[in-house]
């Protein structure tokens, strides 16, 4: 369950837009979580890539921030981030230790993937010509962040054929 | 638009400043989530909070939230949580750990807890191996299971968690499991807002010991709501059917609630407190006749 107990049928825009925030912070601070955990398993570059990640879902979260201010100013929030539920953030079982920087970029790839699944089945649920706008715009964001992610994948040299597994050692008595 | 309610607290207020060091992808990322949004649904602010946990992996989870913790002795949770709410009962005490610290070396203690009824949330983070320890068999480890402990494979039936509680007699047992984060929490949330002995069993996978089929992929697999399948949660003995299935079926929510929860052993003691207190000599008679003996 990606969200509970929003009513996509009469979501308003200031709703709408609070409600992308938050998924957006959401994202952020699951990157920065993945950060924190590959800086503590020494794994330099998977974390530099969640970083990066981390600086651009700050950016969108303050590009709807400016919207949302715009053309609502401070009227309270009622959406909360107890309402949403890995939206744009990777799962949690994403990360893995020692992960290479080509798996930390699909994990990426993936919760983009599954945001723009959440922006497209959304859409029929929606009524007002105005959220529909904007969900159109934030499905078709999904899709930048896709490319922007595949841009830094092509970036990387060709797979080794070695998988994770080839480093792990065989679990031992102490 | 239509909100759940406002909280008062939000589930960063429970977020300490200590990052886990839990290897990436352990199932107990979710679950320290879970909590978090259980506690800002309770909303009880994190100074009325203790959290005491054993040893192990899981067993850090307390120095991971802003509560009052106690990662304490291996399989003493229990007893100790217990210390804690008698000393102050106005506490929301919650304990934790693994299927080792809980069904090994800590077994014995549940059944009291259970049987004095104690307002004690217990979450145990059931991964079938010791993690911390480099994966040897534990408790709730199948038959069969390959380990640096047994080499040909285990020769022992698991615990079975849920039966266990369930047949001590516990008011509140459930399962949840980082499949389901939004089920999680509103399980952990049930559990703490239930008067009394509360049991939750998380299925929350090892990614360095544990095996492919016990993944969030493969968890997914055999997972379904005890809702979807329409069972009632005050029916004990349809929960002990279903609570066999452990193992080789994962059903998450709620398997059994007492719709009619009896006393916590906090009331008994209140209520003893002030039927005794009617006779008793006023404190200062009391040390009077202590310093004449």
């Amino acid at each position: 369950m990606a969200v509970q107990g929003i009513d996509f049928a009469n979501l308003s825009l200031m709703d709408a837009l609070d409600l992308a925030i938050l998924i957006e912070d959401e994202a952020q601070e699951r990157y920065e979580d993945f950060a924190a955990q590959m800086e503590q398993h020494r794994t330099p570059e998977a974390a530099k890539f969640f970083r990066y990640m981390v600086e651009n879902e700050a950016k969108h979260a303050r590009e709807l921030t400016a919207r949302r201010i715009h053309r609502f100013g401070d009227a309270p929030r009622t959406v909360t981030r107890a309402m949403i539920f890995d939206v744009e953030a990777p799962d949690y079982d994403a990360a893995r230790a020692f992960m290479s920087p080509r798996k930390a970029m699909e994990a990426a790839l993936a919760a983009e993937l599954k945001a723009h699944a959440f922006f497209v089945s959304s859409l029929p649920t929606l009524k007002d010509p105005e959220v529909r706008a904007l969900f159109e715009d934030l499905r078709d964001e999904e899709l930048e962040h896709q490319q922007l992610v595949q841009a830094e994948l092509y970036k990387l040299r060709p797979e080794t054929g070695l998988s994770d597994d080839d480093f792990v050692d065989e679990p031992t008595a102490q | 638009m239509s909100a759940t309610g406002t909280c008062e607290y939000q589930a960063k207020d429970y977020k300490s400043d200590l990052k886990p060091i839990w290897c990436p992808g352990c199932g107990d990322f979710s679950v320290v989530q879970g909590i978090y949004r259980a506690l800002a649904a309770v909303g009880r602010p994190p100074h009325e909070i203790a959290f005491v946990s054993g040893i192990g992996c899981s067993s850090r989870i307390p120095g991971y939230t802003t509560a009052y913790g106690f990662n304490s002795v291996h399989g003493r949770a229990l007893p100790i949580a217990q210390g804690i709410k008698l000393a102050n009962p106005d506490l929301l005490v919650l304990a934790a750990g693994g299927d080792g610290d809980g069904f090994s070396i800590g077994g014995g203690h549940i059944a009291h807890l259970i049987r004095r009824n104690m307002d004690i949330t217990y979450i145990v983070m059931d991964n079938q191996i010791y993690g911390l320890t480099k994966g040897q068999l534990s408790p709730t480890s199948q038959k069969g299971r390959i380990t640096c402990t047994s080499r040909y494979g285990s020769l022992e039936e698991p615990v079975n968690p849920l039966l266990y509680v369930l047949a001590y007699g516990a008011g509140f047992v459930a399962q949840a499991s980082p499949t389901d984060l939004a089920g999680m929490a509103s399980t952990i949330e049930a559990a703490i807002r239930y008067p009394g002995f509360a049991f939750v069993n998380i299925q929350s996978p090892c990614v360095t010991y544990g095996e492919e089929a016990q993944q969030i992929k493969g968890l997914k697999a055999i997972s379904e709501t005890l809702d979807s399948l329409g069972h009632n949660p005050a029916d004990r003995l349809a929960a002990m059917d279903l609570a066999q299935q452990y193992g080789e079926k994962l059903h998450l929510g709620v398997f059994y609630r007492n719709p009619e929860p009896p006393p916590t052993y906090g009331d008994l003691v209140k209520e003893r407190q002030a039927a005794l207190s009617k006779d008793a000599l006023p404190k200062e008679r009391i040390l009077d006749l202590f310093i004449k003996k």
